[in-house]
């Protein structure tokens, strides 16, 4: 069964998906035997989700390609340090969050009402209960102006479906503060969304 | 009203995005390859001029000694004894013990680099290899024994350097050889 691939229709963070499983980087072949055959079974694996990450906290799908690339050429660099570690593909979502901000900073992107993409050019929601469409856009609008870690933390575990155990892991934090961050975002995107809402009444 | 954690939760899987990227991995790819190679053009020039290093550390312990065994022979009319105080100095010796130190440092230097490669393969040639250096370095320990007993034994100090210069030569083959060819 293929997951997350290129041509994948399926869920990938379907129950079950072995790719889920923080130790699906032990059973992939280590890097060393083939660095590239190992960074092309690490895309195959984990490129969707990837981008999904990425463009969760980019906002638009260029700069979400252009972090996964720069995520792969950083863990090329940094590969020897990936050999001494037990965890791999939190390492390698560790990097990937990191290129992400530090793209983020550099480019000056900010997901305000400007720079937004338009909606006719977004990548497709994988869901697909359309029927929230609204709150699905006041919730993006209300994420992206979550404090940095508060959004990482939402984004891993609400949108990606991390476990807190690998967001902290990744986030380089404790369990409990993955927890309380995302406990915190909750509160907060409550009173935005309930603002909105009210207005809206 | 506010919106619960539920429906939030539930609007939230709906931010996931998944789209096609086709041209996206070979871009990854072709930029692997580029760093491979940038790295490859990195260490290139570190071996040459660690080649250099070695070559000229070699030149000079070859003339240091020289300069020593040179001062060594003793001359006419003069008792070797004399000759040997007069000659050869405690200062001319110290300069061909440093020489031959920054020597030795450039050849551990390049065992370190080709020890992997030995160690690692299990060609026939490669284990003749490392046999060869096995007793270069037994034979080096032995007369380093030599040396460290009487400092100014041009002799030894003649044998060391050809030994040195043996296993250099035999480290620059296991350099150039390849060991999945063999």
């Amino acid at each position: 069964m293929w997951y997350g691939g290129e041509d994948a229709t399926s869920d990938w963070t379907a129950p079950g998906n072995p790719l889920l499983r923080l130790d699906f980087f032990e059973e992939a072949s280590l890097p060393g035997q083939d660095e590239v055959v190992f960074f092309e079974e690490l895309y195959r694996s984990h490129g969707a989700r990837m981008k999904s990450v990425a463009y969760n906290i980019l906002g638009n799908p260029s700069d979400a390609e252009d972090a996964v690339q720069e995520a792969f050429l950083r863990a090329y660099r940094g590969i020897a340090a990936f050999k001494g570690t037990a965890q791999g593909s939190t390492w390698m979502y560790r990097i990937l969050v990191n290129a992400c901000h530090d793209m983020g900073r550099q480019r000056r992107r900010r997901r305000d009402e400007t720079e937004l993409v338009p909606e006719d050019q977004l990548p497709a929601s994988t869901a697909h209960a359309a029927t929230d469409a609204p709150l699905r856009m006041t919730l993006e609008k209300a994420v992206a102006a979550l404090r940095p870690r508060h959004r990482d933390v939402f984004l891993l575990f609400e949108v990606e479906g991390f476990l807190h155990r690998e967001i902290a892991e990744i986030l380089d934090i404790a369990e409990g503060t993955s927890k309380s961050l995302l406990f915190e975002a909750r509160r907060e995107l409550q009173s935005t969304l309930g603002d909105v809402r009210g207005r809206q009444a | 009203m506010s919106y619960t954690d539920e429906e939030i939760s539930r609007a939230a899987r709906q931010l996931r995005r998944e789209w096609e990227s086709p041209e996206l991995w070979p871009r990854i790819q072709a930029a692997l390859a580029a760093e491979a190679a940038r790295i490859e053009r990195r260490r290139a020039p570190s071996r040459v001029s660690a080649w250099l290093t070695l070559a000229a550390a070699a030149a000079a312990l070859v003339f240091g000694i020289t300069v020593v065994l040179r001062g060594r022979a003793p001359q006419a009319g003069a008792p070797p004894a004399e000759a040997e105080r007069r000659l050869l100095t405690d200062r001319a010796l110290r300069e061909v013990e440093r020489t031959e130190g920054d020597y030795v440092r450039s050849i551990e230097a390049l065992s370190r680099v080709a020890e992997p490669k030995v160690e690692e393969a299990g060609s026939p040639l490669m284990m003749s290899y490392r046999e060869k250096l096995l007793l270069l370095d037994s034979a080096i320990a032995e007369c380093r024994a030599g040396i460290d007993r009487n400092r100014f034994n041009a002799r030894l100090r003649r044998e060391l350097l050809s030994l040195y210069q043996e296993k250099q030569h035999t480290l620059q083959q296991v350099m150039k050889e390849d060991p999945d060819a063999l």
